[in-house]
């Protein structure tokens, strides 16, 4: 006899949180950076985006900081305000957010008939009291819903519960690699952004002035500062327990998106590879973790004399920074270049000169 | 920061930003959020690219 098969809890004891890095445990970039605000980017903490719309006269520094609640976590990100900011324009934004493959979310079953709650909770807390906004954005289907919290000196837990979004019936998250929904905290927005009223109750198709309204500004001191952790987003009405993570764990998930070499220290072997001519080599990085997507740049620090080129029982500094070649999910190419004597053919080893060298892959959402 | 052509040897155009700490290909999410916000003032190497047809100016999420 043939039983039908029911599918797996969509809140499981484990692996219910679909954030990564909510505890702010990896930061592979960086665990500092000053003078932010200019540009949206990843900066510091691994899956954790800065969005900035207009540029924001507004500056700020953003890092890891020691400073988790307790039996949480023993990190946070910090945003500290460096710049104020008080004139803002309409099409200015300071975000920090998420995005998610499609794939990983098909459990909330959006956007067709019985779609799920979800729940996203968080600890947070700032210098003063604030309002600000977190939204979720249907990046499938240009839809979203934002709630607002408060802000205390100390650290609470908030808890937001957004509504199942069946929309039509026919707009599901695509199942697949790219990117299908935002978690974005609304930190600072102009007009284009706060003009409206604000769009909490249910998803509805964006209207950009209906996304942040009611929201106070991060910029509007040097006084202020911004620390988060704990966040969590799962399926349901209920938000549980902070999960807690292994770092290895939550480490491949972040080398998903993006893989840094290191540290290294001085002669430590980054890569080996071949020469391709006289000047050039190639030096091939397997990955730790299938990659979610072919890389499409490589990082490395800017010095070209903190990479050596290892060849029969010569070392050759490189004259020129590593530069992405080609890439596919499981190994990242760069070439090495230097300003003669290499042997084409040959074999070769890619060292690093000191700690601060290092090659870094990246296939970000 | 801004980005230049660092060379177009491979089956595609390599491009580098101007702190020289990064190089991609013209599918990059970050090079693609650069072209959109200078996309009136791009640099002439990056332009000529564009004008080519080999790096094309995606639409924003």
């Amino acid at each position: 006899m043939t039983k039908a098969r029911t599918n797996a809890s969509a809140s499981p004891a484990v692996g219910r949180n679909m954030v990564i890095n909510g505890a702010m445990n990896v930061a592979q970039r960086s665990a500092s950076v000053t003078g932010l605000g200019a540009a949206s980017g990843y900066f510091t903490l691994d899956r954790w985006y800065i969005a900035e719309g207009d540029a924001s006269a507004g500056r700020f520094t953003m890092s890891q900081t020691a400073d988790g609640p307790n039996g949480i976590s023993a990190n946070c990100l910090k945003l500290d305000c460096t710049t104020a900011d008080t004139s803002i324009a309409a099409g200015e934004t300071l975000i920090l957010r998420q995005r998610f493959e499609g794939q990983n979310l098909q459990r909330i079953g959006k956007g067709v008939a019985g779609a799920k709650q979800i729940t996203v909770s968080f600890y947070v807390k700032a210098n003063a009291a604030f309002t600000f906004g977190v939204e979720l954005f249907d990046e499938d289907n240009a839809r979203q819903i934002t709630k607002l919290f408060a802000t205390t000196t100390d650290w609470v837990r908030h808890e937001l519960t957004f509504a199942a979004d069946e929309d039509d019936g026919s707009s599901p998250f695509a199942d697949d690699n790219a990117n299908s929904l935002i978690l974005a905290f609304w930190l600072h927005g102009g007009a284009t952004y706060t003009g409206g009223t604000l769009n909490t109750a249910t998803f509805a198709n964006n209207t950009n002035a209906n996304r942040a309204a009611g929201i106070d500004s991060f910029f509007s001191s040097t006084d202020n500062n911004f620390f988060i952790t704990g966040v969590q987003m799962e399926v349901g009405p209920v938000a549980t327990e902070f999960e807690q993570e292994d770092i290895s764990t939550t480490l491949g998930k972040c080398q998903r998106y993006y893989y840094k070499t290191g540290p290294l220290v001085n002669n430590d072997t980054f890569c080996l590879g071949f020469n391709a001519s006289t000047t050039v080599a190639v030096g091939v990085t397997d990955f730790p973790v299938t990659m979610r997507a072919e890389p499409t740049a490589l990082e490395q620090n800017g010095t070209p004399a903190h990479y050596k080129i290892a060849h029969a029982s010569t070392v050759t500094t490189c004259s020129a920074g590593p530069s992405f070649y080609t890439a596919t999910v499981g190994s990242g190419t760069a070439t090495f270049t230097v300003s003669s004597g290499l042997t084409a053919g040959q074999g070769i080893e890619i060292r690093s000169l000191n700690s601060t060298a290092f090659l870094a892959w990246s296939a970000e959402l | 920061m801004s980005y230049s052509v660092l060379n177009t040897d491979g089956s595609e155009p390599i491009y580098i930003s101007s702190d020289n700490k990064r190089t991609c290909i013209g599918i990059d999410s970050v090079l693609q959020e650069w072209l959109r916000a200078n996309e009136d003032t791009l640099p002439s190497d990056i332009q000529a690219q564009v004008d080519a047809g080999t790096l094309t100016i995606a639409d924003a999420d």
